[in-house]
């Protein structure tokens, strides 16, 4: 972890679990629940994820967009701000500040590509003006930092170079979640090293404890990652879209 | 009516009376104005959209990004941005001047401590940039801008960038070209917080000498003025030089002595400039380390801010005669007088880099495209990996954290 983690404005914006999960009032009135709320921002994590597929960069692009939605919803409700073009706008700003730009026209073209239902197009004029919405809700913060970089590191620290796949994947899956909005990043990481390394059925204690952290909040973190994948499972495309419905936007 | 409307339209956002245009940046114009809710003077820079339909400026952003993060005495403050009428408008701190003017001015007379002031408050700037991993890669004269109370601030930060993984490739296209670093003269792409020390080492002795120190033609020239001043590096001061992608050989000359190229400057002031000057980057000091060197603690202290000697305030410096030394030309966007830069219009030679899609970094590259297959985990595995969590680290947690 870059040394400036502990002046950024990351740490000063990081939030309690009980600020992240607030349904905005206009969403409420449309029957949207808490269950509702998380499971569009999973939907629309998965949306991220697919378009910078086709667009092609970088993970660390991904996690940063991802971000960004989650953090616009901490301020503003679904309803004023369409997830459906929320996403792609986040993806668009993501790509622009961690420096790897993707042209607008790019990624309307993606969307009718992979997206056959009409709520999901968008236009390259709707996507620049929701630039500009975002940047106002993010207060101009835009400085993400991510669990990614130390991890190879870290790992081979571990001596657990061999499952930089699977704790990479893990890393990605914790985007699914809202920890980027709640956890430093580092302590991320260590949870997914940690679940990885059960998984692995490699012990690591002796490591864990030489690295001086906080091993209670690592543990809880990858209690909720288990309970997260846990959960996952029982979601279904029918409980998305019956969420999505309430909403009701893009008539 | 018509009135109203016209005081309505003067009020940006509700908020900031617009004044005089104080000039025009490269990717939108600067304008002072009253912020009506504090009564500060400040700077507005009204970002342009491009014709290409590509949202906000790049450039822009790259500015606000790490400006948001950059809160510190000797850099410009970003106060606030603001979308108004589909322009992006960011709001800094007015600054009177700047150092290229205070240089240019044959009216001031620096003395050794004016000096001393000048470029510690340029390293304080550089130094809080570097400890949170921000290279500026564009230090030169005229952007290091001057408060109302004579406060030096690092501005214009639409060229830095993180510097977090160390195998990140970057551009070498940076800086203007008087104040590059041999090593990217040389074509490095790998380089650090060193690129930053040299170009403030050139403005010190600008500062010395009240003219721009190595005025190179080219990026050929450039290196001939550089290895003229302080000898042809041998292999022995500086090992990694060969392996830079653009090197060449150069003729050996021997260079001169730091007392010879500064003959009026105090023995403490020749070691920190041959420091800062060092050609291995490796071995170039840092800006901390420049911050602790002798020559600001022994010896006369730095004059104070306030009391620095500086030109008029920017509005009455329209009808000022130009500098007597080098070649000035008016320029055409400004009445402000300027120094030629060589190249003038590529100043910052990187073209591609301020408008269209800048270059990816490589961190992780190996992953991209292709993100591992999410792992699955069962309900035998979870139900495993739940009564490990709870056992494991019950009794060192106990032990560390009583
Ligand atoms: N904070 C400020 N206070 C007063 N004038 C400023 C300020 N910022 C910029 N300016 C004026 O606007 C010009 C252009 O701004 P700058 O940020 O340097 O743009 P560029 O990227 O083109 O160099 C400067 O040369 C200066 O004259
Ligand atoms: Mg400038």
């Amino acid at each position: 972890m870059a040394t400036n983690f502990w002046t950024s404005t990351h740490l000063k914006e990081l939030l309690e679990q009980e600020e992240v999960d607030v349904v905005h009032n206009l969403d409420k009135q449309r029957g949207i629940t808490l269950d509702d709320f998380k499971l569009i921002k999973l939907q629309m994590t998965n949306y991220i994820a697919r378009l910078a597929q086709n667009v092609k960069v970088r993970q660390r692009v991904v996690a940063t967009a991802v971000t960004y939605m989650r953090r616009v919803y901490t301020k503003r409700s679904m309803t004023e701000y369409d997830p459906r073009l929320l996403a792609p706008s986040c993806l668009y700003l993501a790509a622009k500040s961690e420096e790897s730009t993707v042209q607008a026209r790019l990624l309307v073209f993606y969307i009718k590509k992979i997206y056959p239902d009409e709520r999901y197009r968008c236009e390259i004029k709707e996507i620049l003006e929701m630039e500009m919405k975002i940047l106002e809700a993010l207060n101009y913060y835009l400085v993400v930092f991510h669990p990614y970089r130390s991890l190879p590191q870290l790992l081979q620290d571990a001596g657990m170079s061999d499952a930089i796949q699977l704790t990479w994947g893990i890393v990605n899956d914790t985007y699914r979640m809202d920890l980027i909005l709640i956890h430093p990043p580092y302590l991320i990481g260590l949870a997914c090293i940690y679940v990885a390394s059960v998984l692995n059925e490699k012990d690591n204690t002796a490591w864990f404890e030489d690295l001086r952290v906080d091993m209670n909040v690592v543990k809880n973190i990858a209690m909720e990652i288990l309970d997260f994948y846990d959960k996952q499972r029982t979601i279904s495309d029918e409980r998305v879209n019956a969420a999505m419905h309430k909403l009701g936007l893009r008539k | 009516m018509a009135d109203l409307d016209q005081l309505l339209t003067k009020k940006v956002a509700d908020r900031y009376l617009k004044r005089e245009v104080l000039g025009e940046g490269t990717y939108g114009v600067v304008f002072k104005a009253i912020d009506t809710k504090t009564g500060q003077v400040v700077a507005i820079k009204k970002i342009r959209l491009g014709k290409q339909k590509e949202g906000v400026n790049f450039t822009a952003l790259r500015e606000i990004k790490l400006l948001k993060e950059l809160k510190d005495p000797n850099i410009i403050e970003l106060i606030d941005c603001f979308p108004h009428k589909g322009n992006l408008h960011l709001v800094f701190e007015f600054m009177e001047t700047d150092l290229e003017a205070v240089i240019r001015d044959r009216n001031i007379v620096l003395s050794p401590t004016d000096i001393k002031s000048y470029i510690q408050m340029t390293l304080k700037g550089l130094a809080v940039c570097h400890k949170k991993w921000v290279l500026h890669r564009d230090m030169k004269p005229n952007n290091l801008l001057i408060g109302p109370r004579g406060q030096l601030k690092l501005a214009d930060f639409g060229l830095a960038r993180i510097f977090g993984s160390p195998d990140r490739r970057f551009t070498h296209q940076v800086f203007a070209r008087w104040y590059r670093a041999p090593e990217l003269l040389f074509g490095a792409k790998q380089y650090g917080p060193g690129v930053d020390v040299w170009a403030a080492a050139c403005i010190f002795a600008e500062l010395l000498l009240r003219r721009p120190f190595l005025q190179g033609a080219s990026d050929i020239d450039q290196l001939g003025k550089i290895f003229a001043a302080f000898g042809t590096p041998k292999p022995s001061q500086w090992p990694d030089m060969i392996y830079l992608p653009d090197y060449v050989e150069y003729q050996f000359v021997p260079g001169q002595t730091f007392r010879t190229l500064f003959p009026m400057a105090s023995d403490d002031a020749l070691d920190l400039l041959s420091k800062m000057f060092a050609y291995d980057p490796k071995a170039r000091i840092s800006a901390q380390q420049a911050l602790e060197h002798r020559y600001f603690s022994s010896g006369p202290p730095p004059t104070e801010p306030a009391l620095l000697p500086r030109p008029p305030p920017k509005k009455d410096s329209m009808d000022s005669k130009p500098s007597e030394f080098g070649p000035t030309v008016l320029s055409p966007n400004s009445r402000k007088t300027r120094r030629v830069m060589p190249e003038k219009g590529n100043d910052h030679g990187i073209g591609n880099e301020r408008s269209g899609p800048a270059p990816m970094s490589l961190d992780f590259s190996v992953y991209d495209n292709r993100p591992p297959a999410r792992p699955t985990i069962n309900s035998a595995d979870r139900t495993h990996l739940k009564r490990k969590l709870d056992l494991e680290f019950q009794i060192p947690e106990d032990d560390e954290y009583p």
